[in-house]
């Protein structure tokens, strides 16, 4: 054993310089390998993409296991989640933003052509009330809260196309976080605003066939022709019908977003989402018209909501029945400072004035 | 920088016009004076001041269908500020650190959503009330809308800022609360201390006389 010698300094010395450039030869080239490959043409596959594609693909409903205690703690690829978010970029936020531009548009051109709807009589200055404090009171306490929803719900689906040109990166974030908790906190009291509508605005709304009528002749909004109407009319009943139906679908999916406590999955939310959003959109620029005709599109409109009275005139040529039904009343040309009037108004009737309809429904007009 | 400002030189200069304000406009009260009441008394008036300042927390019998409005929305409304104001997690935070240099346990987060609520709906019903109704609208003055409107601003821009992810929304909601605190003892607002004083001076003057107010 005393004969073998060991190996010399210099010798240790070469072999440790000769494994240490091997090492940095093979920790250098080896990884451009594939590159050289994938230039000669030659294809290298991934040992895991069959595995991977295999478990996307895989058929649903999931039945592995697994200890996480979570509803999608089984889901090791969720493939339902590119299809929402190709269907987000894709098709809601352009299709969406074509419906509410086209609507500004639609009606731009009805106010171009048409102008502003007068009362042909002009104002006779006999007032005949039209809704009870109540009633407005639970319209704009529902009509502010749309507001500031669909504010915040459009920063939220367009303001990253929208407002960063605008506001720049930062500025965008600070508005998206601000708009993102105001629509969080304001939604769930938005249910409570649609049923208070329901109560206070849904006797009276039935269809008749006054209302078909009513839509054949355009509700006279084109030319002279007088649409006969009760105290709503068939644009009135549709769009209530259209806030009950609309909002209580928004205010379901709001909540099943805004609460996700309850066990809900990646995909219930996605749906909720799909759901939320397209009747949003849809309720936005209906939205549009019924400001419209509420404001700048009709003479003596916006009276009824703010003063709770309307012009005789303007109740003669909107609603010729239900003017009718208040003059046999003897409630055309109230004075609204008597104080019968006031006295009215603090009547927690729920009813509010309305029509004098007897009880259990219109007067089947 | 503006969030340093608003939190540093205006906080403090708006909660001395508070404190100083509310404490010159109670002593205002207080030192008043009333002309001597020469009738014999039936009674004290201790136990009419404290019993008037419960018993006012509801409406008297025969009020209550004109009133039900009110209570209902003003006490959604208390309620929810209330509870915001005190039990918010990011409120204790600052009562903690820049006021008391205490604090307690705050809100669960549903708590605090559920207030919130009520405190926004609430608000904004009787200020639409007031808006709507002709009489309250006849004897609503600037300060009546003032009050309300700057209120629900402050409670807006709390509601922007309840992210804590932006110093600007917080130093927008530091500014709004700034100036609340600067207008309260000018306006309607200083309420919140006053009603203890009238409610017992009703009962104490009408227990006095022998009324059961």
């Amino acid at each position: 054993m005393s004969d073998i010698a060991a190996p010399s300094p210099r010798l240790r010395y070469r072999r440790a310089f000769r494994i240490s450039v091997l090492l940095l030869a093979f920790v250098l080239i080896v990884p451009l390998v594939p590159y050289g490959l994938a230039a000669t043409g030659v294809q290298l596959t991934n040992p895991g993409a069959d595995l991977w594609r295999e478990v996307r693909q895989r058929v649903q409903p999931y039945e592995a296991t697994t200890q996480v205690k979570d509803i999608d703690g089984a889901a090791l690829i969720n493939t339902w989640g590119e299809t929402w978010r190709e269907f987000r970029s894709d098709r809601l936020v352009p299709i969406g933003g074509g419906i509410l531009l086209g609507t500004l548009g639609l009606i731009a051109a009805f106010y171009l052509i048409r102008g502003r709807i007068r009362i042909e009589g002009g104002r006779s200055g006999e007032l005949v009330p039209r809704f009870s404090v109540n009633q407005r009171v639970v319209h704009w306490f529902a009509a502010g809260l749309f507001v500031i929803l669909g504010l915040t719900g459009l920063v939220l689906l367009y303001g990253r196309y929208v407002l960063i040109p605008l506001l720049g990166p930062e500025g965008f974030s600070a508005t998206a976080a601000a708009c993102k908790e105001v629509h969080n906190l304001f939604g769930p009291i938005f249910p409570f605003a649609i049923v208070g509508l329901m109560v206070l605005f849904g006797r009276g709304n039935r269809f008749r066939w006054l209302d078909v009528k009513w839509f054949i002749k355009a509700g006279g909004l084109f030319g002279h022709r007088i649409a006969d109407s009760g105290y709503y009319n068939g644009g009135q009943k549709t769009w209530f019908w259209m806030t009950v139906l609309f909002g209580l679908l928004i205010s379901i999916s709001g909540l099943v977003l805004d609460f996700p406590l309850f066990g809900q999955g990646r995909e219930l939310m996605a749906a909720a989402h799909v759901v939320h959003a397209v009747i949003a959109v849809v309720f936005i620029a209906a939205s549009l018209g019924h400001i419209y005709i509420g404001t700048l599109g009709m003479e003596g409109a916006s009276e009824s909501m703010t003063r709770g009275y309307v012009d005789g005139n303007w109740a003669k040529e909107h609603h010729n029945l239900w003017y009718a039904e208040m003059e046999k009343a003897g409630m055309v040309g109230v004075d609204e400072n008597a104080l019968e009037e006031v006295r009215r108004h603090d009547d927690i009737d729920f009813r509010g004035f309305g029509s004098p309809l007897p009880k259990g429904g219109d007067t089947g007009h | 920088m503006f969030l340093e400002f608003v939190e540093g030189p205006l906080w403090y200069a708006s909660a001395a016009i508070f404190i100083f304000g509310v404490s010159l406009r109670l002593i205002e009260v207080l030192t008043r004076g009333m002309p001597p009441d020469l009738s014999a008394p039936r009674g004290p008036g201790w136990p009419g001041a404290l019993r008037t300042l419960f018993s006012r927390s509801w409406t008297a019998e025969g009020f209550t269908r004109g009133a039900t409005f009110h209570l209902v929305a003003g006490y959604m409304f208390h309620i929810g500020l209330f509870v915001l104001l005190l039990f918010a997690a990011p409120h204790v935070v600052f009562l903690e650190e820049r006021v008391l240099g205490f604090g307690w346990t705050p809100a669960p987060h549903w708590l605090f959503i559920l207030a919130a609520d009520l405190a926004f709906a609430g608000l904004a019903l009787l200020w639409l009330r007031r808006v709507m109704h002709p009489v309250m609208r006849k004897i609503s003055t600037f300060d009546d809308h003032a009050a309300a409107i700057l209120t629900f601003i402050v409670m807006f821009t709390g509601c922007m800022a309840l992210l804590m992810s932006h110093e600007s929304l917080r130093a927008i909601h530091m500014l709004t609360v700034c100036l609340l605190l600067i207008y309260f003892p000018f306006s309607r607002l200083m309420h919140a201390f006053t009603f203890f004083l009238s409610r017992g001076f009703t009962g104490a003057a009408m227990a006095r006389k022998g009324v059961q107010a």
